[in-house]
Parts: structure tokens; sequence; C-alpha cells
């Protein structure tokens, strides 16, 4: 099965959002979803505890350091997709979590801040790809983002395409659904509406469709 | 989701096909040795060293026959308890006799 890691060392980059979108448009597209929650401050958990967890989606709270290599290799199995929420620190935790990884997502939103510290974690994954001699596809996606693009997004954004770096378009919009997800549970489909909902199912599935394509070789 | 689709791409699980990896204590070390370089380190809650304390906080004075103190002491040292704990079993028996 793919395993799609959700890192950044910054906190607040939108990572357990990032991995409940993904996760529950995956799912919503008949694709078996296990996400692990390895944060500490229980992100998913929460989510998961809000109302029923949506079908095809299994959520594994608690998963520290030292089972998360055991854990991604317990759950593999092809057609199904692993998605692994991590603290927003530079740990080892992390670390081991990316040389497990298919596609390494790093989330940032579009502030010089962010992408400075988001930046460690592709500098990571270099290193790794060197110490175990594989590549480990990795993808930045821009979430909080306004739908006028600032000059600050566009400066970020070319700087990274530059240095070869895979930036995922569509960008994950700020929306109140998307943070509605945490507050109600369940997924874009299920939940009671909160601003243009289908802007935000729409937003939420191309960008699942993106790392769709990357997982299956298609982008 | 709404109904249109602006990707038109259809999912298909069976593309998404496990790739073997590498498990080994042997990798797990060189992630670990690559990770240390860029900062990322040992964040995992560390257990507290020594002795938790003692959930006996409470006290009783009680002072008994000399006899008696050499034969409740030996008997805690025997079991490796405190003589609290004797003090609790005793009680316990006492409040199941008087129906306490």
């Amino acid at each position: 099965m793919p395993t799609i890691v959700v890192a950044s060392p910054k906190g607040g980059a939108g990572k357990s959002t990032t991995a409940v979108l993904l996760g529950t448009e995956l799912a919503h597209e008949n694709v078996p979803v296990t996400l692990l929650d390895c944060d500490p401050n229980r992100s998913l958990t929460l989510w998961a505890d809000q109302a029923d967890v949506p079908r095809n989606i299994t959520v594994l709270s608690d998963i520290t350091e030292a089972d998360i290599v055991r854990t991604i290799k317990a759950h593999d199995a092809d057609g199904q997709v692993v998605i692994v929420d991590l603290e927003g620190v530079a740990s080892r935790l992390v670390s081991r979590a990316i040389s497990q990884a298919d596609l390494v997502l790093t989330p940032m939103r579009a502030t010089t801040l962010d992408a400075t510290i988001g930046a460690r974690a592709i500098q990571l994954i270099a290193e790794e790809e060197e110490a175990l001699d594989r590549r480990i596809p990795h993808a930045v996606v821009f979430t909080m983002t306004k739908a006028i693009v600032s000059k600050q997004h566009k400066g970020i954004e070319i700087s990274l395409r530059q240095q070869g770096v895979d930036v995922i378009d569509p960008p994950l919009m700020e929306r109140a659904a998307f943070s509605g997800l945490f507050a109600f549970g369940g997924d874009l489909h299920s939940m009671p509406p909160m601003g243009n909902m289908d802007s935000a199912r729409d937003n939420a599935r191309a960008f699942a469709m993106q790392v769709y394509k990357r997982l299956a070789g298609e982008g | 989701m709404s109904d249109k689709n602006p990707f038109g791409i259809s999912i298909t699980p069976g593309k998404l096909r496990a790739k073997p990896k590498d498990t080994s204590p042997k990798t797990v070390a060189k992630t670990d040795a690559a990770a240390e370089k860029h900062g990322f380190t040992d964040r995992s809650p560390k257990k507290r060293r020594g002795r938790k304390p003692s959930p006996r906080t409470g006290q009783v004075h009680a002072k008994v026959m000399p006899d008696v103190a050499r034969e409740i002491g030996d008997e805690a040292r025997a079991r490796g308890v405190q003589q609290g704990v004797l003090i609790e079993e005793a009680w316990a028996l006492y409040k199941a006799e008087n129906d306490l």
C-alpha cells in the first residue's frame, strides 16, 4: 500500500487538515485508508471522536517512535493507503516515518517562515534518500491560501519549483469547511454546510486526485 | 462533492501498489543517523527514573507492645512491603468482621 507521510517540523502548517482531507476524499472514492495519528496533540483522534468515522477509514492513535515502522509495515497491502500525521517538531519519529514513505507531503502556508522551516523536512528527505539508497518522492502543498495569490506566495512557489521541488496544484485554500471538519467530524460530504461547500469539495477532491496521480504513477 | 469534476480522473485502487521497504534495525539506525544531522532527535517522552512516589500519604500514630512491633516489622520485611500494607490488611479484616 502506498504510505503517505505528512511531515513538517513547523507547527500550524496544516498537516492534520491535509491528512484528514486527503484521507476522507480517497475513502469517498472507495480507497481503504488507514490514518496513523502520531501527534501527541491527537488531532486526528479528536476529529475521529466528533462523529462516526467515514466508511473505508480506520484511525490508529498514539503511534510512537518505537512502533511507527512496525505499524506501517503491518498495514502494508495493495489497493490501500496509509496516511501518517506527525507532530510539528523535528523528531526521530518524523525521520522514521519518512523512511517508510512512498510519498512525503509537506504542507506549508505561503509565508517565508513556514517555507524556511518546512524546507528542513525536504533536506531531511534528501539525506535519507542518500542514506537508504532509495528515492523518496515528496511534494509541497500550500495550505490556507487566499483566492488572490500574494507576491510572497508566488515568490516562494517559484523558488521551490526552480529547485526541483514538486508543488501540488491546486493548493488547499483557507476554507471554513476545512477547519469545520474538526468541529463536526466526518467528511465534506456529511458535515453541516459551512461556507461554499461545493468549492471546498472540489478543492479537496482536486488535491486528492493530484496525490493519487503521484501514487499511481500517473503524474 | 459537487457533481462537476474539475480534473476528471477516476481512482482505481488496484493501481495503488505496495512497495517493499527495508524495515531492518540497520535501516532504522541509518535513518536515525541521517535525522540527527538535521536536528531531528529523539523527542519521545522519557520515563521518570527511580521509585514512584507511594500513594500511601495517610499516617497513623500507633504505639504497640514491643513484641508486636517486632513481628509486624519481620512480616513486612519478609513480604517486601511497607508496614502500612499490613495495617491496611488488618483494618480490612476488622471491617469485614464487624460489618463496617
